[in-house]
């Protein structure tokens, strides 16, 4: 469904990204794991032109396109088929709740009103902010913002969605609210790309795990491959490291 | 000293004639200005070329001359500069020298409020996150959609006690425009304290209309800050 193949990304002199790959099957929950500075959000950001790519290609169904030269009305295609969640949540802080779903809908889809205002209820309904339609974001927890924020990308029924770190910024106590509603949508079949230090979400939710280390994809697998038996030294100590009792089998 | 309260009263409401010349001057120099300085703010935030050094260029000139200067020299220049243009040039004969002196205020004040509103526009658009933006373009929303809806109604809200203190700045500023002989508050009671030597009251009223007339502009930001500021209480109403 998603192909991305040869992502290059420098920034000044800095290659952050060389030459990476992935492939995502429709219904694929892809976990990208990696140190800091690994490259693995620069990549995220590159699938959804919020970087513009040095070099690479993108195949999204019938959607081709080089990363450097894609045209504006191809980005559009492809965002608007794809939604994004971020670290920081970047809600629109002078709308409600509600506003901030029905965004998506009424402006870039011209859902009417009425009916976008029924599609991001039922999207608040299900991460559970049933009570918070006329909040606005500062009115809100880290935990129920980022909640929006997953509302905010589920109403427009997207072919993916890509988190990015998405629980990164929150307090221990509250990422496990957004962990479970993200559990829920791998269950429904959403097919996502999710970055993330969140291992215990890898191992249990992933179909595909990327490990990725100095802007290449060092490794890729099953959560059972790379978390029982990595191939690459690189990736066994980054497990180490990150997993107290993380345990191999040579 | 005794002051001449007669003198002072009749002052006051002769002075209050030159208050919508005042407004005037203002209101059409906000409106010939805040367009332009916004567009210019967006090209410099935008776009890395010629537009934003150029843009950069022309604050720093207006910033770095007294205002006083740039009267002088516009209102030397520009009648002549515009009467050979329209006679030699263009072959009209229309006489410009009879032109509302108010236009030339307006211009002055315009070129003068441009650098200095671009400044102010370009930093409230920045207090907007740029991930807001990102976030925009990620729900499918255009430049254009994301800005109108998203950063310029925030941007707004955050400029709003620097606008007021410019607005404010302006006012105060168009009591210069008696060195262009246009007949506003300053330059009435001017006249007035010339007549009969009464300086230092015609000096009071002028200062008594410039704070009520202020007073009355902060009070306006303040209820509409109020009224545009909602989403920013942590308590929901």
């Amino acid at each position: 469904m998603l192909k991305v193949k040869n992502v290059s990304k420098a920034f000044k002199d800095n290659q952050v990204l060389k030459k990476v790959d992935l492939e995502v099957e429709k219904g694929d929950v892809v976990v990208i794991l990696g140190p800091s500075g690994s490259g693995k959000t620069t990549f995220l950001r590159c699938i959804d032109f919020l970087e513009k790519a040095d070099g690479g290609e993108i195949e999204f169904d019938d959607i081709k396109t080089d990363l450097n030269h894609a045209s504006a009305k191809t980005i559009e295609k492809i965002r608007k088929k794809s939604a994004f969640v971020f670290q920081n949540y970047n809600l629109f802080a002078n709308k409600t709740a509600l506003q901030n779903v029905t965004e998506g809908l009424t402006v870039a889809r011209k859902v009417p009103k009425a009916e976008a205002i029924e599609i991001a209820k039922k999207a608040l309904d299900k991460v559970g902010l049933s009570d918070k339609y006329d909040s606005y974001p500062v009115q809100l927890s880290g935990g129920q913002q980022q909640r929006v924020g997953i509302a905010r990308a589920i109403a427009v029924n997207p072919d993916i969605i890509l988190f990015d770190e998405p629980t990164s910024a929150l307090d221990p106590e509250l990422v496990g609210e957004v962990l479970k509603i993200m559990r829920e949508l791998a269950k429904e079949g959403i097919t996502m790309i999710v970055v993330t230090h969140e291992m215990k979400f890898a191992q249990d939710v992933a179909t595909k795990v990327v490990f990725m280390d100095g802007g290449v994809v060092v490794e890729e697998g099953s959560p059972k491959e790379i978390f029982t038996k990595p191939k690459e030294e690189r990736t066994r100590e980054f497990l180490m490291r990150i997993l107290p009792d993380f345990d191999y089998t040579i | 000293m005794k002051l001449n309260t007669e003198f002072m009263r009749e002052t006051f409401i002769a002075s209050l004639g030159g208050v919508p010349k005042t407004f005037l001057i203002t209101i059409l120099t906000l409106l010939v200005s805040i367009p332009i300085a916004f567009s210019m703010a967006l090209s410099k935030l935008e776009n890395k070329n010629v537009s934003s050094k150029i843009v950069t260029g022309y604050v720093s000139l207006i910033r770095g001359t007294p205002i006083v200067l740039q009267i002088l020299f516009i209102y030397s220049l520009l009648p002549s500069t515009l009467n050979y243009l329209i006679k030699d040039v263009f072959g009209l004969s229309y006489n410009i020298f009879k032109m509302n002196k108010i236009v030339y205020a307006i211009i002055v004040f315009s070129l003068n409020n441009i650098a200095v509103l671009t400044e102010l526009f370009r930093s409230a658009l920045g207090t907007v996150g740029h991930g807001q933006m990102e976030a925009a373009m990620t729900v499918g929303l255009s430049k254009r959609q994301a800005y109108a809806r998203i950063i310029i109604p925030q941007a707004l809200v955050a400029a709003l006690p620097n606008l007021c203190n410019t607005v404010i700045g302006l006012i105060k500023n168009t009591s210069l425009a008696f060195l262009m002989a246009v007949q506003e508050i300053t330059a009435i009671s001017k006249m007035k304290a010339a007549s009969g030597y009464y300086y230092i009251e015609a000096y009071l009223m002028i200062a008594l209309i410039y704070i009520i007339v202020c007073t009355v502009v902060q009070l306006l930001f303040a209820v509409i800050e109020h009224q545009l500021s909602g989403y920013k209480k942590r308590l929901a109403v």
